[in-house]
């Protein structure tokens, strides 16, 4: 179980991205973020892995609480949390295949890593994470030569090198079209349904949130504005998503309502 | 849409500050101020600078071409006369002043929208001023053109001195007594199928400077190689030896088909020590055949061309292999995202980058001559040239990439629990890896085509050797030079070509 109490960040330059979030996020809960841009949702998903350092306040995980790890301890940590990027964030020059093992760093010692050694288990393991993620004939090409989706799918099966209890994920749906973002999300709903990870996703559009969240939290500028459930979630019309998130929001198409009026505006 | 927008910004434009007329006289006063007092002032201060400085300029040419006249108008005929193109300089530049009159005028009526004409005009001024101070002189590029055709052919196909025969002299002699006494040599008997040469007579007098001319010698020869050249030289009674001139010319002829030749020559002048002059001496006049033995081989030129072209090559590649050890570390401390975490080290990446750009503004050539003048003439100053040159160059192109990465991998690096030194491997060193490797070959190629310039100045290599040819007007050695470096930088540029293109 993941609590989070009181968080506040003050970016050096006075920016108030969070100010005094408070919500809780129990084990095997698929948990979407939503929020304007701006409203501080890649913010709070890294100070939970301590990206970035939050200027008050406390999460706990499982009785410790992150903010005040420091060295070894909070990379053992990290080590349990899985990230994945809007932008995939893979070292786009390397191999499809190193970016994968790159996942099992935290568990490899640093002269072995410098030389580019890993256990013939770990590179198993990288081999069964591709395989599951339906991308093992891309082993060895570059990363950026692979499409977008399949970008992503590596960075999960980096993410799941690190057998992970929990994963975040930031917008991981945003540089894709729907149907990939349809592709993606269904992995991620998989891993917390097969393998019981907890996720939290910043998302953009209503009916994949409608469709995979089985909790919502909205931000605006830094503060929690709303909490709903799972049941909240699918009976929530495009109004009242509108007044939450702003005139922003869009359907990636699909699940219900109309939302075309305001797809035009943006 | 876009007709909308310029009615909307010509109505925002506030109108001028003074009539038309008061505008295009205060801009005849002083270029520029009418269009600024025409509230545009960007206009105005375009046209001052325009203005003053192809005015300025102008002055300067006439009073440097009439440098020692005074007075207006002397000045002015003066300089007409020597460079005639002032004349129309002069008048660009009044067509330049109208023009800006006449602009102000416009700009205080009606705001123009574009300013193409006021560049296009002083493109035109700026154009010919230059054509002056440059001294270009196309006429004289073409009519003195043929002055370079020897050397532009012996450049072009030099490969006559590329090789050699070993030779073999033919060189009979004959004695002659200076001044003539009682007992004259004897002449010599004709030898059976021998080179020989006779003088007739067999003694005389040298030739006294602007007085008499030498005794008038018949020589001739016999059993030659028919139809080879024939030379005829002299050593004087210490065993100097030079080469005959008849009127000024050297005495060079080929021999007939029998092998044979008869030849008048007059004695030479020559400075004789006074204490010499005493008693007789015995000089010598011999004619030497050159003849070519044996297979070609290359010639001197040709090995000393590739074994300072070796020589320029490593000069390169060292000064590349310091340059890459030693712009590692400066590039780091030239790279702001590095640098800018307290104002400390951001001093430093302000000194540094500041160091480098000086350094890099420096010409190679400059620097070797610089090292030349520390270490002396030879290759370490051109290595320790180019070292320099290299450090500020790589230090600046590595800075700048590792100011590009992309923090995205870091950032996903850190989040699976790695340290400090796993995410520089795994995140930083593939992202900089390419684009080192790259300038770095790049920069090599570089070195070695400049370590044929700082050569040029005395930091060895081929540059050095080609310098000292050109001087010596051989242009045939030098062309040989060319030649080698002109295929080698191909290859090298080749080369480094394809090699960044296979690895980034
Ligand atoms: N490194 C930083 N320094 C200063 N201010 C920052 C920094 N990063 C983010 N901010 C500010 O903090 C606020 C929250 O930013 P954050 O990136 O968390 O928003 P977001 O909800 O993820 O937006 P988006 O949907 O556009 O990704 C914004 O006002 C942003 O400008
Ligand atoms: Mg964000």
């Amino acid at each position: 179980m993941l609590e989070i109490r009181n968080l506040t960040k003050i970016y050096d330059d006075g920016t108030r991205a969070l100010n005094n979030v408070s919500f809780s996020v129990e084990d095997g809960d698929f948990l979407v973020v939503i929020g304007l841009s701006g409203s501080g949702k890649s913010t709070l998903l890294r100070c939970i892995n301590r990206l970035i350092n939050p200027t008050e306040g406390e999460i706990l995980w499982n009785g410790v609480d992150l903010a005040k790890l420091e060295g070894e301890d909070l990379r053992n940590t990290r080590r349990k949390i899985g990230m994945i990027f809007q932008h995939f964030n893979l070292v786009k020059r390397s191999s499809v295949m190193n970016n994968v093992l790159s996942g099992r760093l935290g568990y490899t010692p640093s002269w072995k890593s410098v030389l580019g050694q890993f256990s013939a288990k770990d590179k198993q393991k990288a081999w069964d994470s591709l395989e599951r993620l339906n991308i093992k004939d891309q082993a060895l090409k570059r990363a950026d030569e692979l499409s977008g989706g399949q970008q992503q799918r590596v960075g999960i099966a980096r993410a799941l090198m690190q057998e992970p209890e929990m994963i975040l994920a930031d917008e991981p749906v945003a540089s894709l079209d729907p149907v990939l973002a349809h592709s993606i999300l269904q992995y991620l709903e998989k891993l917390n349904q097969e393998d019981d990870m907890t996720i939290i996703c910043s998302l953009h559009y209503l009916d994949l949130v409608q469709r995979y969240a089985t909790k919502v939290i909205g931000l605006k500028d830094g503060e929690i504005v709303y909490q709903g459930s799972r049941k909240d979630i699918r009976a929530m019309t495009d109004r009242e998503f509108k007044d939450i998130y702003g005139e922003e929001a869009v359907r990636v198409g699909g699940l219900e309502g109309d939302l075309s009026a305001g797809g035009d505006q943006s | 849409m876009s007709k909308k927008e310029i009615t909307k910004r010509e109505g925002e434009i506030k109108p001028s500050l003074v009539p038309p007329i008061l505008s295009a006289i205060l801009s005849a006063i002083l270029p520029g101020l009418g269009q600024a007092l025409a509230r545009d002032w960007r206009r105005g201060l375009t046209m001052f600078l325009g203005f003053s400085t192809s005015f300025g300029l102008l002055v300067w040419r006439f009073q440097s071409a009439a440098r020692r006249d005074v007075g207006f108008i002397d000045i002015f005929k003066k300089a007409i006369r020597i460079e005639p193109i002032l004349i129309w300089l002069t008048i660009a530049t009044i067509a330049f002043w109208i023009w800006t009159i006449a602009d102000a005028y416009l700009t205080a009526k009606r705001p123009p929208k574009k300013a193409v004409g006021i560049f296009l005009v002083m493109g035109i001024v700026f154009a010919s001023l230059g054509w002056q101070i440059g001294q270009v002189d196309l006429v004289k590029l073409i009519t003195e053109i043929n002055d370079a055709e020897r050397a532009v052919n012996h450049v072009m196909w030099p490969w006559s001195r590329a090789v050699t025969r070993p030779v073999e002299y033919v060189e009979p002699e004959a004695y002659i007594q200076v001044p003539c006494t009682d007992t004259p040599f004897a002449q010599p008997e004709v030898p059976e199928g021998e080179p020989y040469l006779i003088s007739d007579p067999t003694c005389g007098d040298l030739a006294v400077l602007e007085g008499e001319r030498g005794t008038e010698l018949t020589l001739t020869g016999g059993n030659f190689i028919p139809g080879e050249q024939v030379t005829i030289k002299w050593y004087d009674p210490l065993k100097v030896s030079f080469t005959h001139r008849q009127d000024g010319e050297f005495m060079q002829f080929p021999v007939d088909e029998n092998g044979s030749f008869e030849v008048k020559i007059t004695m030479p002048y020559r400075l004789v020590p006074p204490s010499a002059s005493e008693e007789a001496q015995k000089w010598t006049v011999f004619a030497q055949q050159v003849i070519a033995t044996g297979s070609l081989e290359p010639s001197e030129e040709l090995k000393l061309v590739v074994e300072k072209m070796i020589e320029t090559i490593f000069i390169g590649m060292m000064a590349t292999a310091f340059g890459i050890i030693l712009a590692l570390p400066v590039s780091f401390l030239a790279a702001r995202n590095l640098m800018s975490a307290s104002p400390v080290t951001l001093a430093i990446y302000y000194l540094v980058r500041t160091i480098l750009n000086l350094v890099r503004s420096i010409e190679p050539v400059i620097w070797a001559i610089i090292f030349v003048i520390i270490v002396g003439l030879g290759p370490f100053a051109g290595i320790l040239a180019l070292t320099i040159h290299s450090i500020a160059a790589l230090g600046k192109l590595y800075s700048e990439s590792i100011e590009s990465i992309d923090s995205g991998p870091i950032e996903a690096i850190q989040a699976t629990g790695a340290n400090w030194i796993q995410t520089v491997m795994f995140a930083v060193v593939p992202q900089i890896i390419p684009p080192f490797v790259s300038f770095t070959i790049y920069r090599w190629d570089i070195n070695i085509r400049m370590s044929t310039v700082v050569g040029l100045v005395g930091g060895g290599g081929i540059g050095y050797l080609l310098i000292q040819w050109i001087n010596k007007t051989d242009f045939r050695a030098a062309g040989i030079a060319v030649w080698f470096i002109a295929v080698t930088v191909a290859i090298l540029d080749y080369i480094s070509a394809e090699i960044r293109e296979r690895y980034v």
